[in-house]
């Protein structure tokens, strides 16, 4: 496969450490989050190869290009919304996320339309972008910032202050029922595949798809979630883990770099995950605009000559941001996570069957042509 | 017209009123803030306000030249609870507190004695500025005259204490350095305790002294820890590498200096609800010291003795706080990491089981050397 499908998957695996996952894996700390990382765990890398394999088949073709090939209009217009709906508020929820990280962290006497605004504008510009141009911007930002993050992970590892017998205690749970919340926190992380709806575009030749690739998908995820879930609880102890309100960030804070040049980790670790943040939202955002200019023919609307289509959902995605992130808590954000993934569990699954259809029909018209 | 200079000018019509909003940083600048090396937090004598905080400022200053010495100030005041003590303390100063920087934080003993460690932890763990990563520790006799001493041969802005416990400077086997955010896992766990270095200051005298430690549990009265069972926890837990320890023994009074320190501990389940505590420790290291002639054929004598005593001292101290109760190692956790969550015995049984178990302490001694001379 192309590096760049890779990085699809692994930006959406990373970039959850920092938004609600953790949590809510937490959570249920004592219900099961360790059998629903292991069920999570077999379903995403199954739903990912179906996912790939789709549209390997179709190489260069978005899922609206070969919606409207198939289906008809009634039903693929209100469904693409629909998606489009669920790709902004995925990337509504990291920017909110970090944004509340930044004012409690970082800058605390910032207002925060201020720093909302800063991420959003930057964001936007780059949503804006060509489909190609938004995956060199991943892979350059990727480059720069997705090392270090390993170093402190390696960091976490290899300190002393990490308790292994907290984690054992915690992995010991796993003869527990799983939830279905912790089940939807653990799906989502492989959902990055679902990006190639819109960024098929740019895999314009047929890709090799082995069990090599999948079992480097399979063994990258499990890596993630262990270290997502262990990690925290080898630095706060494993009973009252599910009182932190940001996990990861209370662990970062309990590693110290004594010979760097910053000695609290929480700050390096929280700018870095900026960059990481930054591409998970543009990516988000990117595939959301698309689905939009596609169902809406926003290249078509025109106002002097200029294009303006396009600055359409950018002014409703920048206002819609502004609005929630002034109007929501903390709690609010965990809860609607929470309910954004235990539906993404239901509906992506489901679009297998959709799959098959398109499948069905595209062979159809093909053999229709050849005779 | 080009169309594409007519997207550059777009661009340089939307930015240059864009950057008109810039109004600068919003931090607040570096000359506006003053940072707080240490917080103690005393028992105060007035009833209705009991705690007593006491901050450590650093006195800015333009160089180092021109005050070569270490300099600060200090403010205290009481207050009901820990920010409204805080808060206050904002007026006693023309600069916002910052604490960020703080990387001590001192509890008074008087103030633990009262268990009131749980509303402690709250704020300090609540607060996003203060570091999980500042030592905590037992200020005697109290927190205040702790901070406000400044050691002889201090350098300027780094206060000695810190030295005590990051482990650049002395390296002392009698010094436990707890962070924030083990203090923290610590109390809010049922089966490992807290345990905190004290640091002492004797009357007439301008040092620190720090070779104690001070356990206790969630809801219990603390213990003290002596010097000896402070090496030997600091031992077990990995946080020490060199040791120096003495074998009397059969007419040898030798001082081993140990540069290597290996441990393990497991608890074995043994049927009845019976455990048994098992620690192995490695030793390597030579003779540093000894009152009679030693002869180097008869090493493996000598770590015979060495193993020996070793054994001996270390049962001694472990039996004292196992027989107590006290699990500041964290056996506790390690029969949690070993067991099904579903089968295994209360919290109340554990406690039982642990003062009464068995000890197993295996030292495997590895003296190279009777040093430089015989």
């Amino acid at each position: 496969m192309s590096r760049y499908y890779y990085y699809l998957i692994l930006i959406n695996m990373v970039a959850n450490i920092i938004a609600s996952v953790p949590a809510i894996l937490f959570q249920y700390h004592k219900d099961g989050a360790v059998s629903s990382m292991i069920f999570g765990i077999v379903a995403g890398t199954i739903l990912v190869t179906v996912y790939t394999r789709f549209f390997n088949a179709f190489p260069g073709m978005t899922l609206p290009d070969l919606l409207k090939k198939t289906t008809s209009k009634w039903f693929y217009k209100p469904f693409l919304v629909l998606l489009a709906v669920m790709w902004f508020l995925a990337g509504l929820i990291t920017l909110v996320t970090f944004t509340f990280l930044l004012i409690r962290y970082v800058t605390p006497e910032m207002p925060i339309t201020q720093i909302s605004l800063t991420l959003i504008l930057s964001v936007i510009f780059g949503c804006l972008m060509r489909t190609d141009r938004v995956l060199y911007t991943v892979e350059l930002v990727l480059l720069l910032t997705f090392p270090l993050i390993l170093f402190i992970f390696y960091k976490a590892y290899s300190s002393k202050s990490l308790n292994w017998d907290f984690v054992k205690e915690a992995a010991l749970y796993v003869n527990q029922m799983p939830h279905v919340n912790s089940f939807g926190a653990c799906f989502f992380l492989f959902l990055g595949v679902a990006n190639l709806f819109i960024f098929n575009r740019f895999f314009t030749q047929k890709q090799k798809f082995k069990l090599k690739h999948i079992s480097i998908i399979g063994i990258i995820a499990t890596l993630t979630l262990f270290t997502t879930y262990f990690i925290p609880i080898g630095f706060n102890g494993f009973e009252s883990i599910d009182k932190l309100v940001y996990p990861w960030i209370s662990t970062s804070d309990s590693l110290r770099m004594e010979f760097f040049m910053i000695e609290r980790v929480l700050f390096v670790f929280l700018f870095f995950y900026l960059g990481i943040a930054f591409l998970s939202i543009l990516i988000h955002w990117h595939v959301s605009m698309e689905f939009l200019r596609f169902v809406f023919n926003l290249d078509n609307i025109k106002f002097k000559g200029f294009k303006v289509g396009k600055f359409i959902p950018v002014s409703i995605f920048i206002a819609i941001s502004l609005f929630l992130v002034r109007r929501l808590n903390e709690y609010q954000l965990f809860q609607i996570s929470s309910t954004l993934y235990n539906g993404l569990v239901i509906i992506f699954p489901l679009m297998i069957i959709l799959f098959f259809f398109i499948k069905r029909r595209m062979k159809d018209a093909e053999e229709a042509k050849q005779n | 017209m080009p169309k594409k200079q007519n997207k550059t000018k777009l661009f340089l019509l939307v930015l240059i009123p864009i950057i008109t909003l810039l109004s600068g940083c919003e931090f607040k600048d570096i000359d506006k803030d003053v940072f707080v090396s240490m917080i103690g937090i005393d028992k105060s004598e007035e009833e209705d306000k009991p705690y007593k905080i006491t901050l450590k400022l650093y006195v800015p200053t333009a160089s180092f030249k021109q005050s070569p010495e270490p300099e600060y100030s200090y403010i205290s005041h009481s207050g009901e609870t820990l920010t409204e003590a805080i808060r206050i303390l904002e007026t006693y100063s023309d600069k916002e507190l910052e604490f960020g920087h703080t990387k001590l934080i001192v509890i008074g003993e008087e103030l633990l004695k009262e268990n009131k460690a749980m509303e402690l932890l709250d704020f300090l763990m609540r607060r996003p500025d203060i570091q999980l990563i500042s030592w905590v520790a037992v200020g005697r006799p109290s927190a205040e005259k702790i901070v406000k001493m400044i050691p002889k041969g201090e350098n300027a802005a780094y206060p000695a204490l810190f030295n005590y416990f990051d482990g650049i400077g002395t390296e002392s086997q009698y010094i436990v350095s707890t962070y924030l955010f083990d203090f923290a896992r610590r109390m809010k766990e049922s089966s490992i305790d807290i345990i905190l270095p004290i640091i002492e200051v004797k009357k007439e005298e301008s040092h620190f002294e720090v070779n104690k430690s001070l356990i206790f549990t969630n809801d219990g009265e603390p213990h003290e820890l002596d010097t000896y069972a402070t090496l030997l926890v600091n031992m077990i837990l990995k946080n020490v590498e060199v040791a120096d320890l003495f074998v009397k023994k059969e007419g040898h009074y030798f001082f081993t200096k140990i540069d290597s320190i290996k441990s393990k501990y497991k608890v074995k389940i043994l049927d009845n609800n019976q455990v048994e505590l098992d620690i192995k420790i490695h030793l390597n290291g030579f003779i540093s010291e000894s009152k009679k002639a030693l002869d180097p054929e008869e090493l493996t004598y000598y770590n015979q003795l060495f193993k020996q005593e070793g054994k001996e001292n270390f049962v001694e101290a472990l039996t004292e706080l196992v027989k107590n109760g006290y699990d500041p190692i964290g056996f506790g956790i390690d029969y949690k990491a070993r067991t099904w969550h579903n089968k295994r015995m209360t919290d109340e049984e554990w406690e039982e089981a642990y003062k009464n178990a068995k000890i197993e302490v295996e030292v495997i001694p590895g003296l190279k050397s009777t040093g430089a001379i015989q």
